[in-house]
């Protein structure tokens, strides 16, 4: 039995120790925003929040997060209102979609520690994130926007 | 943020729904088929409403409209309902989305043999004239109704934003309030071209509108296939053949012994494994195992020298092909040529790495000859062929809910998962979700096949091309996912040998052949299908030939282009945009052009090399496109810059590899593609053009090889000829520049 935070509220699973948390979120909580891309921490896909800090839930056995604050990408905002949510559509970022909410939840996790990251320091920070549609450019933008209208 | 979306209601094949649908819509539908024929209905179910409904407009002043395209990330479940919105006059911010859920041919595409089928960036360029035609007969319907309403002539209103307007009187009525309250005149009139909007009155096309499903996709509520969540859902998962074509004998142990498994079935290709959970069906994974019938040739397949024989093939001039293209007398003109140029090139298996892995979701009934499906798919017709064959029934007892689709890139035309999927459900009686692992999908991957080419120019006293002769020899895509298409095709494949034509070029005497090999590895179409590997070979190819003659490869493509002004205005274009005439100090350019379809697109790549390790990098990518008309230029520019990456992506790092039958690569470790800190700045410059739309998604991805391996060619003076092209073979090219300079 594991508790954790999910997204401002309690949760507990019965969910085998070392089960991913990208697992337990999807399949057992139904939080579908998190994806599966790769389950081996290649590609951001799954990324969510442990604490503030963006880490891969594929990854992450779900013992690990006893205790703590997840928050994933239906929790980041109360209205899809995230300053980096709203640029994303402002800048038509995503495509197929798929990767966005690991990107929008790894970007919103630069911010949190960097108000003002320049292009360099953005790039290097979600390198990890894979986009097959290859939106990047419209990513960067996206990140920029927010920066440059939040500092 | 707007609260459009895609409804809930979708046309099913049920008589007893589609009266449901027509009734609860209380309105007007309006079905207008490919011939123009159009009927329309109120809100009392008749039997007129057949399958053909393309738009409804309730007495709320909602309007529903019917989009054949499954949405994958290119924009078409926006752009198609734009078109017959556009027409029709209505106010966009009211428009919802129908999605097709069975195979119907009345929602077809016509330029897919009445398939509904997503790919080839068709569905603009195909469904135009019928989603034109459909808005247009509606409003002209809306029209007639008004004019009686009022008793007032026809000449004397106009529309505007779901308004019918007598401006005269001052008086406006709403289309929802017409839909309610008119009279269905009988006979319908009917709309000529004449009646079509000009396009100088467009209010949504070719303007800036956000595309309806970025919304669900930046809060986590979008559905994909995967997400799909049923009551009593269990979950899937299947150990594939590690060879094609080898079968399970023996597993072990029995789903008794598994915790949480209520079955593990042998199927021909397979063991299925169901369980409770999806943990619990990834920890029986790991304790089953099975033994595996001899899989005989295949499990002596290698990349390597599949890609040498085809090689031998291509160049074995008593070996005829089947012909793609023939214009002139290509033999006899290459023996009057005065100087011959000749190359071998080669490219290598790609792999689609869609970032959603592949899954599906079936319910089959309790008789085992029905089953609903929940799939991101690109075809819901093959989809619903593929289940009827599996459970042994007919395609009316197949219900498809197509979602949102994480990736599609021609991986999901080829329906292997939906069969999983239904087989399984038949097998426990559950809904089951079927999911592969990332692994899953590279090891069992459907490729872009290898492909081997042998090219010759013949050029004339003057210099110019006078005989060109393209020798491929790679297998029919079609021949293995659509062997029935395959039956009729003549020998013909437009998947393996697309823009093998050079249409765009003045090409007086030329021919392009098909040497159809054998397949040693299971092919699908791919993003730019042919043309990912066509181009590449041809654009590189015509840098050799301008290099010969020492001309400039713009130039050259200028002369190459002088009857297609299309082409010659975006090679104009991003000549400009790229200052082309301007030398680089450490990077240096290169050039390609494309045709796809109808539209054109010229590119160029500005690149580096670091000498020492062999890696490119591309700094830039200037694309122009014209496509026609324009329905989104925002969604049109995306989808190049998207496209161009994709394809710089393939052309420096994707290659999939067989050693004795088996895949070499498993996940993006050993499959990589570009990653934010690779790409080049994409600057796109989208041409709206007199001409019909025509389709944007795929023609950035055969833009890229090409320009980026004539960049490297004039950066370093090495002509790379085998996609893709990594830093093993730029050091080789290195290397062998460097011998032949000793020597």
């Amino acid at each position: 039995m594991t508790s954790f935070i999910v997204n401002g509220s309690p949760v507990e699973t019965a969910n085998a120790a070392d089960t991913p948390l990208l697992w337990v979120l999807r399949e057992h909580l139904k939080l579908t925003g998190t994806k599966f891309g790769c389950g081996k921490g290649l590609c951001g896909a799954c990324t969510v929040h442990i604490d503030g800090e963006a880490v891969h839930s594929c990854l992450m056995p779900v013992s690990a997060v006893e205790g703590k604050e997840v928050t994933t990408i239906e929790g980041l905002s109360a209205n899809a209102n995230h300053p980096l949510q709203v640029a994303w559509v402002e800048n038509q970022v995503p495509q197929c979609g798929y990767c966005q909410s690991g990107q929008i939840m790894k970007a919103a996790a630069l911010l949190k520690q960097n108000k003002n990251p320049s292009r360099k320091e953005i790039v290097q920070f979600m390198d990890g994130n894979i986009c097959r549609c290859g939106t990047y450019l419209r990513i960067i933008s996206a990140i920029e926007q927010v920066a440059a209208e939040e500092s | 943020m707007n609260g459009q979306k895609r409804t809930t209601t979708s046309l099913v094949d049920n008589p007893i729904n589609r009266r449901t649908f027509v009734k609860t819509t209380v309105g007007l539908s309006f079905a207008v088929s490919f011939g123009g024929v159009l009927t329309a209905c109120g809100d009392a179910p008749t039997a007129n409403i057949n399958s053909n409904i393309w738009v409804t407009i309730g007495s709320d002043n909602t309007i529903e409209i019917v989009c054949p395209a499954t949405e994958m990330g290119q924009g078409s479940m926006t752009a198609l309902p734009v078109i017959l919105c556009e027409e029709l006059d209505a106010d966009w911010s009211t428009v919802n989305i129908v999605p097709v859920t069975r195979h119907d041919e009345a929602y077809g595409n016509p330029d897919f043999g009445g398939q509904l089928y997503t790919a080839g960036q068709a569905s603009v360029e195909s469904y135009f004239p019928i989603m034109r035609r459909a808005g247009a007969q509606a409003r002209r319907v809306l029209l007639t109704m008004a004019a009686e309403y009022w008793s007032v002539p026809i000449t004397e209103l106009a529309t505007e934003n779901s308004l019918v307007l007598h401006r005269e009187s001052g008086r406006s009525i709403s289309y929802g309030e017409l839909a309610a309250n008119g009279n269905i005149p009988d006979p319908l009139p009917e709309v000529t071209e004449a009646d079509f909007k000009p396009r100088d009155e467009y209010r949504i096309i070719g303007k800036v509108t956000n595309r309806l499903d970025i919304p669900e996709k930046v809060d986590g509520s979008a559905v994909f296939g995967i997400d799909i969540q049923l009551p009593d859902m269990h979950y899937g998962m299947v150990i594939r053949s590690p060879v094609e074509g080898s079968r399970p004998e023996q597993v072990t142990p029995s789903h008794a012994d598994l915790e949480g498994i209520i079955a593990v079935e042998l199927l021909d290709y397979g063991v299925g494994i169901v369980g409770i959970s999806i943990d619990a069906v990834f920890e029986a994974r790991k304790r089953i195992e099975v033994s595996w019938s001899d899989a005989g040739v295949a499990a002596t397949r290698s990349s390597t020298k599949t890609l040498h024989e085809y090689q031998q093939i291509a160049n074995d001039h008593s070996l005829t092909g089947s012909i793609w293209y023939e214009r002139g007398d290509v033999k006899a003109a290459l023996q009057e040529s005065e100087q011959l140029i000749e190359a071998e090139y080669q490219t290598d298996y790609a792999y689609h790495a869609q970032m959603e892995p592949i899954n599906a979701t079936a319910l089959v009934n309790e008789a085992g000859d029905a089953a609903e499906i929940w799939v991101s798919t690109q075809t819901q017709t093959l989809t619903v062929y593929a289940a009827a064959k599996a459970l042994g029934t007919s395609n009316d007892k197949i219900i498809v809910h197509p979602t949102y689709i994480g990736g599609g890139f021609g991986r999901r035309t080829h329906m292997q998962y939906v069969e999983d999927a239904v087989l399984l459900s038949r097998a426990t009686g559950m809904p089951v979700k079927v999911i592969w692992t990332r692994e899953d999908d590279v090891k069992n991957g459907l490729f872009r096949p290898a492909s081997a080419h042998q090219i010759r120019a013949g050029l004339d006293g003057d210099g110019h091309i006078h005989a060109w002769h393209h020798r491929i020899a790679t297998p029919s895509v079609l021949e293995y996912f659509k062997p029935r298409r395959w039956e009729n095709a003549g020998g013909i494949d437009v998947i393996s040998m697309k823009s093998a034509d050079n249409s765009n070029y003045d090409l007086p005497n030329m021919l392009a052949e098909h040497l159809i090999t054998e397949r040693h590895a299971r092919i699908v179409p791919y993003r730019g299908i042919g043309a990912g590997y066509t181009k590449f070979v041809i654009e590189s190819f015509v840098d050799e030939i301008a290099l010969a003659r020492k001309i400039d490869p713009l130039d050259m493509r200028i002369e190459l282009s002088r009857n297609s002004p299309r082409m010659q205005t975006v090679l104009n274009e991003v000549a400009q945009l790229c200052d082309w005439r301007q030398p680089r100090e450490e990077t240096a350019l290169g050039l390609c052009v494309t045709g796809y379809g109808e539209t054109v697109a010229a590119g160029v790549a500005e690149v580096s090399l670091d000498k020492s390790r062999g890696t490119i990098r591309v700094h830039n990518f200037w694309a122009v496109i014209d496509p026609g008309l324009v329905i989104d230029p925002v969604n049109t520019e995306a989808q190049m810059q998207g496209a161009v990456i994709f394809g710089v992506s393939h052309t420096l790092k994707e290659r999939i590899t067989i050693t004795d039958g088996i895949v070499d690569q498993s996940n993006f470790h050993d499959y990589p593609v570009l990653r934010m800190s690779e790409v080049p700045e994409v600057h796109v410059k989208v041409l709206s053009t007199d001409n019909p739309p025509s389709g944007v998604g795929e023609t950035g991805v055969p833009l890229a090889a090409a320009a980026v391996a004539n960049g490297v060619a004039a950066l370093a003076g090495i002509r790379l000829r085998h996609l893709p092209l990594t830093p093993d073979r730029v050091l080789a090219a290195l290397e062998s520049k460097r011998a032949g300079q000793d020597a």
